[in-house]
């Protein structure tokens, strides 16, 4: 029997209210750092017995305890400190880092996270990273000076972190990296700072990527040092795919099936017929089906429900083509 | 020599003392203030914004922009034949616009800036400028779904902004200004553009400008040059290529000095600054330079961006002291 379309989710979940409670009040100094803690455990046990219920394969801790992708990372690190307010979009604002001095991994940062996480399944659960090309890209730089420079020392972190989540037994390990298809002529220099991060690994590595000008962008990404292209299909109605069609093709791609920035649930046949079309191009175990991108902008429910539309849609497809 | 900025301003203060436009915004949107009183907030924010730039000692300001949700969005929803879609990526900036549709025909129908201007003319000390999105920025960044033909498209957004233009005029302002990143990074569109710059200046007769950034204008010198807008604004932050293409600038028109980078924290020194305009003086005279960021300044903290006008201001004192 053909084996593949293993479901998994691209990292993080909404936080929910509790949590998000908790948090201002650690802002503002009305709870201790310990207590936040119990609080993140315990939404990450909820998400983790969560996806073992709808039945994913490989799981993610939902990066509880997270808030940017960036900044995360920089708090824990030498090197950086952390900026006033920059607006994204919209209402949103959020501190960037700021690179003061030579970055380097102090400790372990996402270790003893995902250690608990994993002890709470019998499944695999995903080691998560944010890559260096887009740590640098979405930090301010007051010390390098080249991103270059800036870029390769953070590779150096980051891979480091990497090893430690393997020694400690994950065999897949993501290093996210959504910066990187914004500038085609770096694309050679962040595809540089990915190999350092997964040279010797022997787990299998992702890379996820948002959506920028695929076409000038497809032949780096092709030959970008991971294993699995992790992509966001689902928001540009599968048109992705057909680079793939043209292109002779080895890697794993991470088949985007869930539109994170809607509120409108998907129905299970259009999912099914986005992993139909995937399969026209690619082979089963070439497939993991996730959602586009992180669903921690989405309210839980939703999050929880377009979650099970999305493994209620795999599984239909899986016995429909006798799939293992 | 003029000290000045190229748009927006940060508008949420670094301090908590400030008018708090990001509070405001969250209860409008829930309808807990009224929009009168949202209203209210966003005046306040844009008094504040004016006040932060005279007290860098700023020649010439702008309202900050204070209302604008980002650089295409405000103004592309005062037309008629749009409405908004989800979030994209503006150019290779951590920043997102929402993408405007085009769904009939694009079309100027009542002022969309011409309060905020006067408002804050009214509040202001010191000369304002009027900045609005040049026409193939608007036209790049909206979907197109009723001209199908992207010539027509950008020759409506033309029209449109020559419509607002004309009621600037009307309504006092001296100087209008069109900001056209997209210009630089996309130079095939030169000739459609060299159309298109006759159509927004019809009319005109106070100072105008147009003002590039994110890029070079290699491929299109000498004949941007010949731009009709008084005044041309260039990135020599981003687009340092700039600084061989100034040979044979008109004597008649004006340079915007695009000089201190508003998208990284690291402040410029005084002395470069002041070197860079000493280099300047062979082929552009200092008095007919504006000395600007070369973007922006809302990719910066409030903070930030106050004390990088500083720098400008300070830049220009010593550079009046010993230059000229």
């Amino acid at each position: 029997m053909t084996k593949g379309l293993l479901t998994t989710s691209v990292g993080s979940f909404p936080k929910p209210d509790y949590l998000l409670r908790a948090r201002n009040q650690f802002a503002a100094g009305k709870l201790p750092a310990r207590e936040l803690e119990e609080l993140e455990k315990r939404a990450t046990k909820e998400w983790i017995d969560f996806q073992e219920e709808i039945g994913i394969d490989i799981l993610v801790d939902g990066e509880q305890y997270r808030g940017d992708m960036a900044t995360y990372f920089a708090e824990l690190m030498d090197g950086f400190t952390i900026s006033g307010l920059v607006r994204s979009y919209g209402n949103r604002y959020y501190r960037k880092p700021i690179a003061v001095g030579p970055v380097a991994r102090r400790g372990p940062m996402t270790l003893e996270m995902w250690k608990y996480a994993q002890g709470l399944t019998g499944r695999p659960v995903k080691g998560m990273l944010t890559g260096p090309y887009t740590m640098a890209d979405w930090s301010f730089n007051e010390y390098y000076p080249t991103r270059e420079a800036f870029i390769m020392d953070l590779a150096r972190a980051v891979h480091e972190e990497a090893l430690d989540l393997e020694r400690a037994g994950a065999t897949y390990i993501q290093i996210d990296e959504p910066a990187l298809s914004t500038r085609p002529e770096e694309m050679e220099l962040g595809s540089r700072a990915l190999g350092i991060v997964t040279q010797g690994l022997s787990a299998h590595t992702i890379t996820h990527i948002c959506y920028g000008d695929f076409a000038k962008v497809f032949q780096h990404l092709v030959t970008l040092p991971v294993d699995q292209l992790d992509l966001e299909l689902a928001n540009s109605n599968y048109q992705l795919l057909d680079y793939f069609r043209k292109a002779r093709f080895e890697k794993a791609i991470g088949l985007g099936v869930i539109d994170v920035h809607n509120h409108l649930v998907e129905q299970v046949e259009e999912v099914k017929r986005g992993i139909k079309q995937a399969l026209q191009v690619l082979k089963p175990h070439q497939i993991y089906v996730d959602p586009d991108c992180g669903l921690k902008t989405r309210s839980v429910e939703e999050a929880q429900a377009k979650l099970r539309v999305m493994v209620q849609a795999n599984r239909e497809v899986k016995r429909e083509l006798g799939i293992e | 020599m003029i000290t000045t900025l190229v748009g927006n301003y940060p508008k949420v203060p670094s301090l908590t003392d400030g008018p708090n436009l990001r509070t405001a915004i969250t209860r409008y949107d829930q309808k807990r203030i009224t929009a009168e009183e949202m209203a209210r907030v966003a005046d306040d924010a844009t008094r504040d914004a004016i006040g932060e730039q005279a007290r860098a000692g700023l020649d010439l300001l702008t309202d900050g922009h204070i209302r604008w949700e980002d650089e295409v969005t405000y103004f592309s929803r005062g037309l008629s034949g749009v409405s908004l879609n989800g979030l994209l990526r503006f150019f290779d900036t951590n920043t997102y616009y929402r993408q405007p549709i085009v769904s009939g025909a694009l079309a100027w129908q009542k002022p969309v800036t011409v309060r905020d201007y006067t408002f804050a003319v009214e509040h202001s000390q010191k000369p304002l400028k009027a900045v609005l999105p040049g026409p193939l920025t608007l036209a790049c960044h909206v979907q197109d779904n009723h001209y199908k033909d992207f010539k027509k498209l950008t020759f409506a957004a033309a029209e449109a902004l020559n419509a607002e233009a004309t009621a600037l005029q009307a309504a006092g302002a001296s100087f209008i200004q069109w900001n056209e990143p997209t210009l630089v990074r996309a130079k095939e569109h030169f000739a459609v553009f060299q159309e298109l710059a006759k159509i927004v200046t019809r009319g005109i007769t106070v100072k105008t400008a147009l003002y590039t950034y994110f890029g070079d204008i290699s491929g299109l010198y000498p004949q941007f040059l010949g731009l009709p807008f008084q005044v041309l604004g260039l990135d020599f932050v981003m687009g340092e290529a700039n600084f061989g293409l100034l040979k044979g600038f008109p004597q008649e028109k004006e340079l915007g000095f695009g000089i201190v980078d508003a998208r990284n924290t690291k402040l410029e020194i005084v002395e470069e600054l002041v070197g860079h305009l000493d280099g300047l003086r062979a082929t552009v005279s200092l008095d007919r330079v504006y000395l600007n960021p070369n973007c922006g300044l809302e990719f910066l903290p409030r903070k930030n961006a106050y004390e990088k006008l500083e720098r400008i201001v300070a830049a220009a004192a010593r550079a009046k002291e010993v230059l000229l």
